[in-house]
């Protein structure tokens, strides 16, 4: 057996199958051994390959978010039981009315501060009091969100805190993340999507925990 | 103990956490995420080799386990439900957003990608060792096709008849695009060596 001949059934020997001539000219010659060396080689390390990263933590808000949205999560402080819980849903329609108030009033300071105003577009963000307070005062986010932020865990259960303040802290960097890059680009509409996203999903962790909080 | 049987902080292990997810207990679809985070979007990483790309697919494949969660009979372990459920929201995916995967015919007959050698000439090996980011990037570069093929079998230890009943080939298929996808790494790795010590 040549190297040509071996070549040509390189996939069976490197499964396994081999026969006594094939082991024969691997044995005897340098080259087909090394090549079947470095391919065994791959093969083993790309084992290494199989953990090597990890999703950045707003993948688990989204599914959060989605899953509660869908209803497929329910009232986790009553363990394994099937009876959603009956508070649940005046909950989310006492926010509904507010949520609406909350966009009214964030049309209205749109509209006042003009179409043509190219910084407005960099100012977009989901109508979150947060975005509302930064559109009339001027303050950055951080230090608006902070003082919203303390107040939230305030009010949620103690043993929810440490959750709920990852999870903000997590959203907060996207929302941050998210300006940086509209400012960057005024004019960038996916820029201003995301920004308007990212207040969404910090509009959900309010409604999440608001949605435990309350009795 | 693997990490899926590990115990987290409240004492819930995983079966405790399938069931209590069953029923809708969000702490529970948060242990389980845990577990399994990792694992899902590094193959959707590897997969995709973007990352915005595989933090969608990560979700997606969570969201439809979880959907799905309380078909979840035991039969099979359950990390291996879940890692079957995100392959095909990946392969689906793929098909969906008609990325540049190389049909598979053509990577069959597309002989000039893969590498040509001398037969019977000196051939340097890669001698023993791979440098993980090496090997990463070289995977990175492969041709989609080949890449996930490779992927799932020397990456994720799926059998070729696995693989052709996921990806939809022949077992030949399966065998001969990993073989090229092996031959390419191995001149990428070795070509990247070359670079490495030609600088100064």
């Amino acid at each position: 057996m040549n190297c040509a001949e071996f070549q040509e059934v390189l996939p069976e020997v490197i499964a396994g199958d081999r026969t006594a001539e094939q082991e024969s000219h691997l044995k005897s010659c340098p080259v087909c051994s090394g090549l079947v060396a470095d391919l065994d080689l791959i093969a083993s390390e790309a084992r290494l390959l199989q953990e090597v990263a990890e999703p950045s933590p707003r993948v688990w808000n989204s599914i959060e978010i989605t899953l509660r949205q869908e209803g497929i999560i329910r009232d986790p402080h009553r363990g394994p039981s099937l009876v959603p819980p009956g508070p649940r849903r005046w909950n989310l329609a006492w926010l509904a009315p507010l949520a609406a108030v909350v966009l009214v009033g964030f049309g209205i300071i749109v509209y006042q501060r003009g179409s043509g105003d190219s910084k407005l577009s960099a100012d977009l963000h989901t109508p979150t009091p947060a975005a509302v307070a930064n559109l009339q005062t001027g303050k950055k986010p951080s230090s608006v969100n902070k003082i919203e932020d303390d107040q939230l865990l305030a009010a949620v259960a103690p043993a929810m805190q440490a959750q709920y303040a990852s999870n903000l802290q997590n959203v907060n960097a996207y929302i941050q993340d998210a300006e940086e890059s509209a400012q960057a680009d005024p004019n960038d509409e996916e820029a201003q999507q995301i920004v308007m996203d990212a207040y969404g999903q910090r509009a959900a962790v309010y409604e999440m925990a608001l949605d435990r909080s309350l009795p | 103990m693997t990490d899926a049987k590990k115990l987290q902080g409240d004492k819930l292990s995983e079966a405790e956490a399938i069931e209590r997810a069953k029923h809708g207990d969000a702490e529970a679809f948060q242990l389980l995420y845990g577990l399994h985070k990792r694992r899902v979007y590094s193959l959707c990483l590897r997969m995709t080799s973007n990352t915005a790309e595989a933090e969608d697919l990560t979700q997606e494949a969570f969201l439809q386990l979880f959907r799905k969660i309380a078909t979840f009979r035991g039969e099979s372990a359950f990390s291996t439900w879940l890692h079957r459920m995100a392959v095909n929201v990946v392969l689906m995916q793929l098909r969906k957003k008609s990325l540049p995967v190389v049909p598979l015919e053509e990577t069959l007959e597309n002989e000039e990608e893969v590498p040509k050698k001398e037969l019977g000439a000196p051939d340097p090996v890669l001698s023993g060792s791979i440098d993980r980011l090496r090997l990463q990037s070289a995977v990175d570069a492969l041709p989609p096709g080949y890449r996930r093929i490779f992927v799932l079998h020397d990456v994720e230890g799926y059998e070729h008849n696995e693989i052709a009943a996921m990806v939809g080939c022949s077992i030949g298929n399966s065998k001969s695009q990993l073989h090229k996808a092996r031959m390419k790494l191995r001149e990428s790795l070795k070509t990247s060596r070359a670079e490495k010590a030609a600088k100064p």
